[in-house]
């Protein structure tokens, strides 16, 4: 082909600029610019009963540790977040390796798990809160066997924390389950059967060369999973608003609280600790999964 | 069928019993995972009050539809169901225009200029956007709690999933067709309409869908910009009628799964439409390219 000869690449006329205007504009000035204003607001007293907004260092910060709404929300959030993280993968893992082969029946079990994934965060939390109640159909279920059993799952911290994180993991599981059978598929089936031969048992088999061999799959979703939990705010405020006491209050629960007393610098310096939370965990997180792709 | 062991192996299909076994287990795990959630949320939102907060799995002794006329008009479903609309669509199409445009941009571009436009936009798939400041620059441009400021921040904050996927896509498309075209005197104008946008539709279907049921439920942002009744969208709508109905007497479980119903039958019915090609596009890795 001659124009491959010439070390100039063709293009067609016009700039790219015009191209890329739109999504620029936007991008800068409705997420950059918010988001870099944040650092700023952090560091100011920026409340809802005066317009003055005034730069004061770190006491944001000093207070919100002093009062133990911050140690309480970073260790809420994290808790949540690699609970969610966790669950969220086994359990997709499962229905995926369950669904992974593409027939007829796979297809329906497949659209019908992704179900949850089309109802809002918000309803999931409503349709579950119903079902954990005292006298839910959970407690009835489980009454059949024990009689008389009437634990509040969402009235007891401990409970609470891990029902709320498992909704949340419920809602999303359609698509995780979805992007695992896509990465099972792209493993040679060759790879998998010569194990067999070999005389690996299923479980050797899955461990020795399946879930190696599904690293792209799961370093995409433990991150999305991970880094999506600490932003977690809807199912909590749908089931326990932060509650028991604050044993569910996340990060950014304990940010719309500040806002809605009115303290709008105290709630950006939660949310920038939110965003601080996703980098100094999220950046080694997949620096770590990446390494361990390349070993694979 | 060969008798040569290996081959015979690696062709042999998975026997009828564990066929037979694997669709036992995946049915009854269905049965608390999703069918069960789905009947209660279904048959309690048309019981009356007394009976919905029992919270069982029986049918209603009364079936009361009126339930979903008291969210029409106490829930104001009709204006919440209208602002998801007018926000939701055009957000959209606006994402999916500008993300694929500017998508192939930076794929074929080379300048160090566009290298820093990408991540400035990849930089907002990952980390969270700040929601006090974005009032507060909304306050500034006099459009503070206004569907337009609401609209503007989604698409911002959404741009950049698109331009993410897409560029990606791009990227592992051969350059050779389009140098053709260029050759021919096209435009830069007619190449993106005539040949990246139609090898971008698989990945830009399954990019919003996703898309669409975040935009579609998206709770935090609307929570803190749209304050005023009218304005609500429909998770705001059910969040403040779930509220309301809480303070008044104990939960009133029976209107609350009617909200729930009608809020989530938008997606269920756009989702019965493309669920094939969904379902199909994901578990072939649309998502990651």
């Amino acid at each position: 082909m001659p124009h491959h000869t010439k070390p100039a690449r063709r293009s067609a006329r016009g700039r790219w600029w015009p191209f890329v205007v739109p999504t620029l504009v936007l991008t800068v000035a409705f997420f950059l610019l918010p988001f870099l204003l944040n650092v700023y607001f952090a560091f100011t007293q920026w409340t809802g009963f005066s317009s003055r907004i005034s730069v004061n260092g770190v006491d944001n910060f000093v207070n919100l540790v002093d009062s133990g709404v911050l140690p309480v929300a970073i260790r809420v959030t994290v808790t949540y977040a690699v609970v969610a993280m966790l669950m969220q993968n086994v359990i997709s893992i499962g229905l995926a390796l369950l669904m992974q082969r593409s027939n007829r029946g796979n297809s329906f079990f497949r659209a019908l798990y992704f179900l949850p994934v089309l109802i809002s965060p918000l309803a999931a939390g409503y349709i579950w809160s119903a079902i954990l109640e005292p006298r839910g159909p959970l407690n009835q279920a489980i009454g059949l066997v024990v009689p008389g059993f009437d634990h509040a799952w969402l009235g007891d911290g401990t409970s609470a924390l891990v029902a709320v994180a498992f909704i949340d993991v419920w809602k999303w599981s359609g698509i995780v389950t979805l992007v695992y059978i896509a990465g099972l598929n792209a493993i040679p089936r060759s790879l998998v059967e010569a194990a067999t031969i070999d005389g690996a048992n299923a479980w050797r088999a899955f461990w020795s060369v399946t879930f190696p061999l599904l690293a792209p799959s799961f370093t995409f979703s433990v991150v999305v999973s991970f880094l999506g939990a600490l932003n977690a705010f809807d199912i909590v405020q749908a089931t326990t608003r932060g509650g028991p006491g604050d044993t569910t209050s996340v990060l950014n629960i304990a940010m719309y609280r500040q806002y809605n007393g009115g303290f709008f610098g105290m709630a950006s310096s939660i949310s920038l600790t939110v965003t601080i939370l996703v980098v100094v965990l999220g950046v080694p997180l997949i620096a770590f999964l990446r390494r361990r792709e390349v070993e694979a | 069928m060969t008798t040569h062991g290996t081959t015979a192996r690696r062709r042999r299909p998975a026997t009828p019993r564990s066929e037979l076994l694997r669709v036992v287990v995946l049915g009854v795990i269905a049965l608390p995972w999703v069918l069960i959630p789905m009947w209660l949320l279904l048959v309690n939102s048309v019981k009356p009050y007394g009976e919905a907060s029992q919270l069982d799995l029986a049918l209603p002794r009364e079936w009361r539809w009126d339930n979903f006329a008291v969210v029409f008009e106490e829930g104001d479903y009709p204006t919440a169901l209208l602002n998801s609309l007018a926000i939701a669509v055009p957000t959209l199409a606006s994402v999916l225009l500008f993300g694929s445009m500017a998508a192939w941009a930076f794929a074929r571009s080379r300048r160090v200029s566009m290298k820093v436009a990408y991540n400035v936009c990849v930089l907002s798939v990952l980390l969270p956007p700040a929601v006090l400041p974005t009032i507060y620059e909304l306050q500034t441009l006099g459009i503070d709690g206004t569907r337009l400021g609401y609209f503007l921040v989604m698409v911002g904050t959404r741009l950049g999933v698109v331009v993410f996927l897409a560029t990606g896509f791009v990227r592992a498309m051969s350059v050779e067709i389009e140098e053709a075209a260029a050759i021919d005197g096209a435009s830069k104008p007619q190449i993106f309409r005539l040949l990246i946008v139609p090898s971008l539709l698989p990945v830009l279907l399954v990019g919003g869908v996703i898309l669409i049921i975040t935009i579609w439920n998206e709770f935090l942002f609307a929570l803190f910009l749209l304050r005023g009744e009218e304005s609500a969208t429909l998770p705001l709508g059910l969040f403040r009628f779930a509220s309301a109905s809480s303070e008044v007497v104990a939960f009133r479980w029976d209107l609350v799964f009617a909200h729930v119903v009608l809020t989530s039958l938008p997606l269920v019915i756009v989702y019965l439409f493309v669920q094939r090609r969904l379902v199909q596009g994901l578990s072939e890795g649309a998502i990651k390219g």
